[in-house]
């Protein structure tokens, strides 16, 4: 059974159409990442799931339910947009959303979760005197405490310092290993590649991507160079063959156009300075990303 | 129901632990006990000492300034003592004379201005100042038969100058709203100057008077009968403002209740709305469970603040034996009526909180709904005094303000047929029903819009289209 199953989904805003003719499967027991640019219908769909949100046509089941609420208590939501009640006690907090999911006895749930995110001394602490790493950490066991069996987080990793990041992604994996299914959506493309069985990909509101990472980087195919040149200056003006070159600085990554033999631009740069590094390789997600989304994508589009 | 209670529970005791709380929740015994205090510190402090008067009597032989120091000893010695502890309650005065000036208007001032800077510097507590012609009787001059009966008598009295000329006996203080020495003398003076006039006019002042005694009417209720023994009982004599009091301490407390639960609510959903809470709270609850939890917290806590009121004024009543006019009845219909008003008025707070971004935006839009709420303040001196005229009853089947407006009608003896209260209350319910359905479904798209404010123009459209 799947955990999520969106069918034919479409949501408008006045003339506005949010998501359009959306269909997804998020399998149990995965961690399914969301990413696409800023307002191209993330948070549309994850709202819908949530029910928050109402589709103007097509059907959502959320753990074999498609009524609305009926798997609500089930199912943990991060908002992007999140606050907490500042005057309220760390504690107070925690047993109130669990109350409010219908979790009577959250208090073993909630120890260990302070406990696991280092915030046991802030128990009795109000939330307004946490810091903005702590309070992020409060939201997140709001959202779990009550043990669901599917989680949404929007956004969980922006704002995070490396380290927060870190517990976080442990405690995503830990969701993941006790059995719950996670969906989550970022803009670090790094952070999908690394953590997600599957990625989904939305643009203007409608589906571009799907699938696991292996499967979606098969279909763009080995066309990617990495090469990094010794000595700063290096021009690739006039290469044959060479369809984008993304400058990092020390490195490039460089997309060949279709039929283009690799090796040719291996002689062709030895010819022209000392080579320390080329690899051949599929494009990176972040790159598939810029690909579909980036500006030369909007001037194809346009034209 | 289970969420509502949750979120019902926080809310309460978020608003419980409030500063603001604590401070409507003593206020009342602070206020009822500090009263009580305060009068017995002023009597303390206040009947300390003596207090020592300039008088100036132009009459000629100065009998006024005569009678009121033989008044003034007689008072000191007999008067100013608590007869039950036989101590100190009152003030003793000391009259001083002070020779009269001349009588042009320019040394009147001069001795006027002299005698203001001794009190200024604590010499005198103030001086009086008895005319010359203090004794002179103003003969009416108009022919009798223009006025009735009643001023003509009372002219007869006072004099029809009595109030054109008040100065012919004047009192300088530092305070003149306190009356303890001028009412005092004022009496003495009358008495005095009388006397003389009926000695001038060689009749005996015993036998004016009481040709001239008033004849006083009673106000009273209706008479009864007592159900158990069958006896007919008299009405009690009422005063007017026990019958204003039972009707205004309920309104005021309702209207207080009205401003103090409902403006935390727009607070708190703003809080929510801004410090994006309400959508972390969606992910669990329903909009229109979240709305009604939240109702159900500030009511829960008017409710609260009204019990220790009504409870103060309940004692009070007692205390002055005015239990009849705060009844049973009428105490569970204000619970009735305060929970409708507070679900009627709490909503369209919710609402508009949810529909605005900033504090200063939603006080625009509630100030409206702030004025209906206060127009029984406006209208209730009318309805107390005419409970059952057309103005009364409309205004109390119109929803807004039923809930104060009935329950000002049912406080006013003998109240009302109980079908009116009902009828009322069933109205309100069904606007209420509205207000809640229209306040939801704003609440609902309000609370997850961002940037601006949303125009009463798109609240009126998302009650309708959603």
């Amino acid at each position: 059974m799947s955990a999520v199953e969106i069918r034919e989904v479409t949501k408008t805003f006045g003339a506005f159409t949010a998501v359009d003719n959306l269909s997804l499967e998020v399998p149990q027991g995965t961690v399914y990442g969301f990413i696409g640019p800023n307002g191209s219908g993330k948070t549309t769909t994850l709202r819908m799931i949530m029910r928050i949100l109402h589709p103007d046509r097509g059907i959502i089941q959320v753990l074999g339910n498609d009524s609305h609420n009926a798997a609500n208590d089930r199912v943990g939501y991060l908002p992007e947009e999140r606050g907490l009640y500042k005057q309220m006690k760390v504690r107070d907090v925690l047993r109130f959303y669990a109350e409010l999911k219908g979790c009577r006895d959250s208090k073993s749930s909630i120890a260990t979760w302070l406990e696991r995110m280092e915030l046991t001394a802030w128990a009795n602490k109000k939330v307004q005197a946490l810091s903005k790493g702590m309070a992020q950490k409060v939201q997140f066991i709001a959202t779990v405490v009550a043990r669901p069996e599917l989680v949404l987080l929007d956004e969980p990793f922006s704002g995070l310092d490396p380290v927060n990041t870190e517990v976080f992604r442990e405690a995503v994996l830990g969701l993941k290993r006790d059995g719950a299914t996670v969906i989550f959506s970022t803009h670090d493309m790094a952070v999908a590649e690394k953590m997600c069985d599957f990625i989904f990909m939305i643009y203007k509101g409608r589906k571009v991507l799907d699938g696991t990472l292996e499967s979606i980087q098969e279909t763009y195919g080995s066309d990617t160079l990495r090469v990094r040149m010794e000595g700063n200056g290096f021009s690739w003006q006039g290469m044959q063959g060479v369809a984008k070159v993304t400058d990092f600085g020390r490195w490039q990554e460089v997309r060949l156009e279709r039929g283009t033999d690799s090796q040719s631009v291996l002689s062709a740069l030895m010819n022209r300075g000392s080579v320390r590094h080329f690899e051949l390789s599929r494009p990176s997600l972040h790159d598939i990303f810029v690909r579909i989304a980036g500006p030369e994508a909007e001037e194809n589009h346009h034209a | 129901m289970r969420k509502v209670w949750v979120i019902a529970v926080r809310e309460y005791l978020a608003a419980v632990r409030t500063k603001a709380f604590i401070i409507s929740l003593l206020l009342m015994p602070v206020l009822m006990g500090g009263s009580i205090v305060m009068q017995i510190i002023f009597k303390k402090i206040e009947d300390r000492g003596e207090r020592h008067f300039a008088v100036i009597d132009r009459t000629s032989g100065e009998e006024l300034y005569a009678a009121l120091t033989k008044a003034a000893e007689k008072r000191n010695q007999y008067e100013i003592f608590d007869p039950e502890t036989n101590r100190q309650v009152k003030p003793a005065f000391k009259i001083e004379r002070i020779e009269p000036s001349a009588p042009d208007p320019e040394a009147l001032q001069q001795q006027r201005f002299e005698l203001s800077q001794q009190v200024q510097a604590g010499k005198y507590f103030g001086f009086l100042e008895i005319g010359a012609d203090v004794y002179r009787v103003n003969e009416t001059s108009r022919p009798v038969d223009d006025r009735d009966e009643s001023r003509l008598l009372m002219e007869a009295i006072y004099g029809d100058d009595h109030h054109s000329d008040p100065e012919r006996v004047r009192y300088q203080s530092k305070m003149p709203q306190d009356s303890s020495f001028s009412l005092w003398a004022e009496r003495v003076i009358n008495e005095a100057v009388q006397e003389k006039r009926w000695a001038e006019a060689r009749q005996p002042r015993q036998k004016v008077m009481a040709i001239l005694r008033p004849v006083p009417l009673a106000a009273k209720g209706l008479s009864r009968r007592d159900p158990e023994t069958g006896r007919i009982i008299d009405a009690a004599t009422e005063s007017q403002i026990v019958r204003f009091l039972a009707p205004m301490a309920l309104i005021i407390v309702m209207f207080m209740m009205i401003m103090v639960g409902a403006t935390p609510l727009l607070g708190s959903v703003l809080e929510e709305k801004m410090g994006r809470i309400a959508e972390v709270m969606l992910g669990s609850v329903r909009p229109f469970q979240l709305m009604m939890g939240k109702l159900a917290g500030m009511t829960g806590t008017s409710l609260t603040v009204s019990a220790l009121y009504l409870g103060g004024l309940y004692y009070l009543a007692n205390r002055y034996g005015l239990t009849d006019f705060f009844s049973f009845g009428i105490l569970a219909w204000f619970l009735v009526y305060l929970v409708l008003a507070m679900i009627f008025y709490g909503s369209i707070f919710a609402a508009v909180g949810s529909a605005c971004t900033t504090s200063a935006e939603a006080q625009s839009f509630v100030t409206p709904v702030i004025l209906i709420a206060v127009i029984p303040m406006m209208v209730l001196v009318h309805v107390i005094q005419q409970p059952n005229d057309a103005f009364s009853t409309t205004i109390s089947f119109f929803p807004p303000s039923t809930p104060m407006m009935m329950i000002a009608r049912l406080a006013v003896p003998p109240g009302l047929p109980w079908w009116e209260p009902v009828l009322g209350a069933l109205l309100l319910l069904a606007t209420t029903a509205a207000i809640v359905y229209a306040g939801g479904r704003i609440f609902r798209v309000g609370l997850l819009m961002q940037g601006q404010g949303a125009k009463l123009k798109e609240m009126a459209r998302w009650v309708f289209q959603g």
